[in-house]
């Protein structure tokens, strides 16, 4: 009878690992478990997010810690790259090489034989959608097609798990949303996906998991939604559009669980700010009913990745 | 091993595309052409005496270590720089493998541009200019071109340790070109034995006969200009045989490669985070 | 008005000409460079025969004045023929031009080893990172770029060279007090500050074409090294092939005239001795100035070989040996020697002996192809991929 191994929980497990080099210190007693799926990694610049992909894929020893993906240890360990895909920010080729030349000479480097190499080749620059270029030469290449070429050689030996350092960085909106479709694929594919990017409101329609980084030390992981919950530091703030706003104004600030309203007349409401979300929306409809104080439109003005980021980056 | 092979095709097509590979076949074409240059100007110059002076001292203590500089150093350097190292480092090779591999590419570059080049040169030399004292040219041509192909591989494990070591290799290597191997192979003293070029000027003086017969007696062209006392010592006593010089070349150049698959392995090669 | 912009403020001022722009950019190299240590070091070292020729001019004024003060260190001067110590006052020119013959040959060196430490940066970089839009962009023209350029060069080797150079020789005056010294030896500062810039910037040139041939800085360093290093093996081995044909035509006739000088059967009579001992002194006179002929004819012909034009740095030397003129000084030296060893003497010290004319083209051609490839290779914004 075969026996089945349990899905792994964690893909990629940071254990208490730090890096510096020399007296700069990139990444600092960082613990940290990426679970399988697609998980953006957020941090300004600087915050270690490129250090963390390094040491992920192999590429730098830990000066402290240990690092292990899929269950084995990264560094020293050159097996496991059968098992990872690493994206690389540079924009570095072969660039006398074909882009057919350069993935095939990837999946060949990856241990495939000659017959498997092509076919892998072929499916890989298909999947991302670069068969009508791939006889010319990188040189020539646009950027976007640059990418969308890292991006094959990513994914041609078809790695489990891939790790992707800014792959949006200098695309054109067209390439962008092809290239998050690649990544969704890839994710709805059931490889798992590591995404660092600057561009929040891409990671944030890739994922809702998201693990912010900053100098080096991991500020939060999780849900965006549950992380924003977790910061009772900065209240909520809540958008009311309503035609006599300023009345609505005078019966919320009698309310325990409202702390600020600002009146924003060219959006016809007002901007109120709470502590106790959950409280403050079960009461509205109530609100809302009342005469002259019907609410149009309510919306969250903090309840995203940006958000969080300034939040939680800047403090 | 299917990985090894890609890697070794990779880097022997990184080596012989572009403009680099023009250049190298046109420097080492240069003996060949200055050969010629010679037998169409200097009347009376022997064959042996064009050959002694093209193969034996321009080509090891010119070309082979300039050969060697341009492609052993830039087997990691270059890789690094342009970084597409990162391509190599994420594949299901050790790094220790990754040097080795890229170090037989360069040798089997750099030693076929000295055979072939070496083999026009010979032909340039004793095309329809035969000479009495040199019966079999296409014999001195192989032997010629081996030792030189020694020599070449020491120079090119050297320096790739050294590019692994320093960045500055290019001017650490003329250094050691300049002082070890032009100055101190030249004089007669024991510190000769560290330099890569005494023990193949041995090898050619053992295995090869460089007497030139002159009206007024033998004249042995490469014990004068190699300051070896065959009037002291004839027989060359005080100096290496054969086998240990190959040996020792040989010996050398495996453990530079050694060391360097070693150092290869422990080292991170930083792309996009500093260095220190 | 209470509140000031913190913005941007354009500048309303005077904006410097063309004529100094490209003293921006060599400064910012000068600077940049200085900044290695590798390369702070190579400029002290290349001090060390500057100092020696200042102490050499120096100890020499001494001399000339017969000063008490190198009295203890005269015996170290006895590596110099006795002639000129006898009376230094009249051999001055000669020493002077010797020692700066030596100070430039060594600094040609030092500067070959500096070009390739500053030089192969220069464009290189440029290219590979894509910087010649910064520069271009600016109201800077392509020749403000190049002069800049090849001011950083011609600002190192104005430090080792020419700096150095002038400083020596003022130093020698204030050291000698004789103010005849500054007619006798003024030919010298002026050669070896124009040999100096002669060299900047045929070098300098050089290696800015190269510098703009590759975006990879080793690459134009390996060039450079090719040209200094392969082209002086290249005249080497093809001068040592000649010289070696030369002197194996000498030994041959030497065997030949003592095969012929004891070729006869030995004498019975008296007679048939004094006409044996006639007849071999005749053969050796005979021989005697056959060799001569034969040196005389290998000395001529040695004004008319191209083959040490083959090396870069000799055709610097041959330049270096016209301006500071010192082939007279060399021909004194020799005539202290026996005649016989005076011509020996002379091909061994005095340096290449073709006309100077033909190394100036050969530089000036050079120059002119370097100007070219530049041209080419750095195109103006417009035309910039």
């Amino acid at each position: 009878m075969n026996s089945v191994a349990p899905p792994l929980s964690s893909v990629v497990v940071f254990h208490e690992v730090s890096k510096w080099y020399g007296n700069v210190i990139g990444v600092n007693k960082l613990s940290l478990r990426i679970p399988p799926g697609v998980t953006g990694l957020l941090g300004p610049n600087g915050a270690g997010k490129s250090t963390l992909l390094q040491l992920a894929t192999g590429q730098l020893r830990p000066s402290q810690g240990t690092v292990s993906v899929l269950d084995q240890r990264v560094w020293a360990n050159p097996g496991l790259n059968r098992f990872i895909g690493l994206c690389p920010e540079q924009d570095a080729f072969y660039e006398w090489m074909s882009g057919w030349d350069f993935i095939f000479t990837c999946a060949s480097l990856a241990g495939m034989k000659r017959p498997q190499a092509r076919e892998a080749a072929a499916k890989a620059i298909e999947s991302v959608g670069m068969t009508r270029h791939m006889n010319r030469a990188i040189g020539g290449y646009s950027k976007g097609m640059r990418q969308r070429t890292k991006m094959a050689q990513a994914l041609v030996h078809d790695p489990q798990v891939v790790f992707l350092d800014e792959p949006l960085t200098g695309t054109d909106p067209v390439a962008r949303r092809d290239l998050m479709e690649i990544i969704q694929r890839m994710g709805a594919a059931g490889k798992s996906v590591v995404v660092s990017s600057h561009v929040l409101h891409e990671v944030e329609s890739l994922t809702p998991n998201v693990v912010l980084l900053n100098h080096g030390r991991l500020v939060a992981e999780g849900n965006v939604r549950e992380i924003r919950d977790l910061i009772d530091k900065h209240p909520h703030r809540i958008v009311l559009v309503c035609r006599e706003y300023r009345k609505l104004a005078a019966k919320l600030v009698a309310w325990d669980d409202v702390e600020g309203i600002e009146i924003l007349p060219q959006r016809n409401g007002i901007l109120v700010e709470t502590r106790a979300p959950e409280v403050f929306y079960s009461r509205l409809p109530a609100i809302s009913n009342e005469a002259e104080t019907e609410i149009q439109e309510v919306y969250s003005d903090d309840d995203s990745l940006e958000a969080v980021f300034k939040y939680l980056v800047s403090r | 091993m299917r990985s090894l092979w890609a890697l070794y095709k990779l880097s022997i097509r990184q080596q012989m595309h572009g403009k680099r590979w023009l250049v190298m076949c046109l420097l080492f074409l240069l003996p060949a052409g200055l050969a010629m240059l010679v037998r169409s100007n200097a009347n009376g110059a022997r064959p042996l005496e064009i050959e002694f002076v093209f193969a034996f001292m321009f080509i090891p203590q010119g070309l082979l270590p300039l050969a060697a500089l341009v492609y052993a150093p830039g087997m990691i350097q270059d890789e690094q720089e342009e970084q597409t190292i990162t391509y190599l480092l994420i594949r299901p090779i050790s790094k220790a493998a990754l040097y080795i591999v890229k170090l037989l590419a360069t040798l089997t570059v750099v030693i076929f541009l000295t055979c072939v080049f070496t083999g026009v040169m010979y032909t340039v030399i004793y095309y329809n200019f035969a000479d009495p004292d040199v019966p079999h040219p296409a014999v001195r041509c192989l032997q010629a071109a081996a030792i030189n192909s020694l020599g070449v591989t020491a120079y090119c494990c050297l320096f790739g340790l050294m590019s692994l070591l320093t960045r500055r290799t290019l001017i650490v290597g003329v250094i050691y070109a300049a002082f070890f191997e032009g100055l101190l192979a030249n004089l007669p003293l024991s510190v000769r034995l560290i330099t890569v070029i005494y023990y193949t000027r041995i090898i050619a003086y053992r295995t090869m006969s460089f007497v030139v017969l002159r009206s007024w007696g033998e004249s042995n062209i490469a014990a004068d200009a190699w300051q070896l006392d065959i009037a002291r010592d004839p027989k060359l006593l005080e100096h290496p045989q054969v086998g240990t010089c190959i040996l020792v070349l040989t010996l050398a150049s495996l453990v530079l490669a050694v060391l360097g698959a070693v150092i290869c392995a422990k080292r991170e090669f930083h792309v996009k985070t500093p260095e220190k | 008005m209470p509140i000031f912009d913190q913005g941007y403020q354009h500048w309303n001022g005077q904006t410097s000409g063309h004529a100094w722009r490209w003293f921006t950019i060599a400064r910012q190299g000068v600077r940049s460079a200085l900044k290695g240590r590798l390369m702070r070091i190579a400029l002290l070292a290349a001090w060390s025969p500057a100092i020696a020729l200042a102490a050499m001019l120096c100890v020499w004024g001494l001399l000339e004045r017969g000063s008490t003060v190198i009295a203890s260190i005269r015996p170290m001067l006895e590596f110099l023929y006795p002639q000129l110590i006898a009376d230094p006052k009249h051999f001055r020119v000669v020493v002077w031009t010797l020692s700066y013959d030596y100070f430039t040959i060594v600094e040609m060196q030092i500067s070959m080893i500096l070009i390739l430490l500053v030089g192969p940066n220069l464009i290189s970089q440029d290219l590979r990172f894509n910087a010649l839009p910064l520069y271009l962009s600016r109201p800077m023209r392509r020749i403000d770029y190049f002069l800049g350029k090849l001011g950083v060069i011609v600002g190192f080797l104005a430090m080792i060279v020419v700096l150095p150079a002038t400083a020596a020789w003022v130093l020698g005056l204030l050291f000698s007090l004789d103010i005849s010294l500054i007619h006798d030896t003024f030919r010298l500062l002026v050669g070896s500050i124009a040999w100096g810039l002669a060299v900047s910037v045929s070098a300098g040139l050089l290696v800015l074409a190269m510098s703009s041939l590759t975006r990879n800085s080793r690459y134009v360093a390996l060039i450079w090294l090719g040209l200094w290093f392969i082209s002086w093996v290249t005249s080497t081995a093809m001068t040592d092939i000649n010289r070696n044909r030369q002197r194996n035509r000498i030994r041959t006739d030497q065997f030949r005239a003592y095969q012929e000088e004891n070729s006869t059967v030995a004498p019975k009579t008296p007679d048939e001795m004094r006409q044996e001992i006639r007849r071999r002194q005749n053969v050796r006179q005979q021989g005697y100035l056959h060799m001569q002929q034969l040196q005389s004819d290998v000395w001529e012909a040695t004004k008319t070989d191209w083959r040490p034009m083959i090396s870069y740095t000799t055709n610097l030397t041959r330049l270096e040996q016209q301006f500071l003129g010192t082939q007279p000084a060399w021909e004194t030296v020799a005539s202290f020697l026996p005649p016989e060893q005076q011509g020996a003497y002379l091909m061994r010290m005095s340096g290449p002996q073709y006309p100077w004319i033909w190394s100036a083209e050969l530089l000036a051609g050079l120059s002119v192809v370097s100007i070219g490839v530049l041209q080419l290779r750095i195109r103006s914004l417009d035309r910039l991929r």
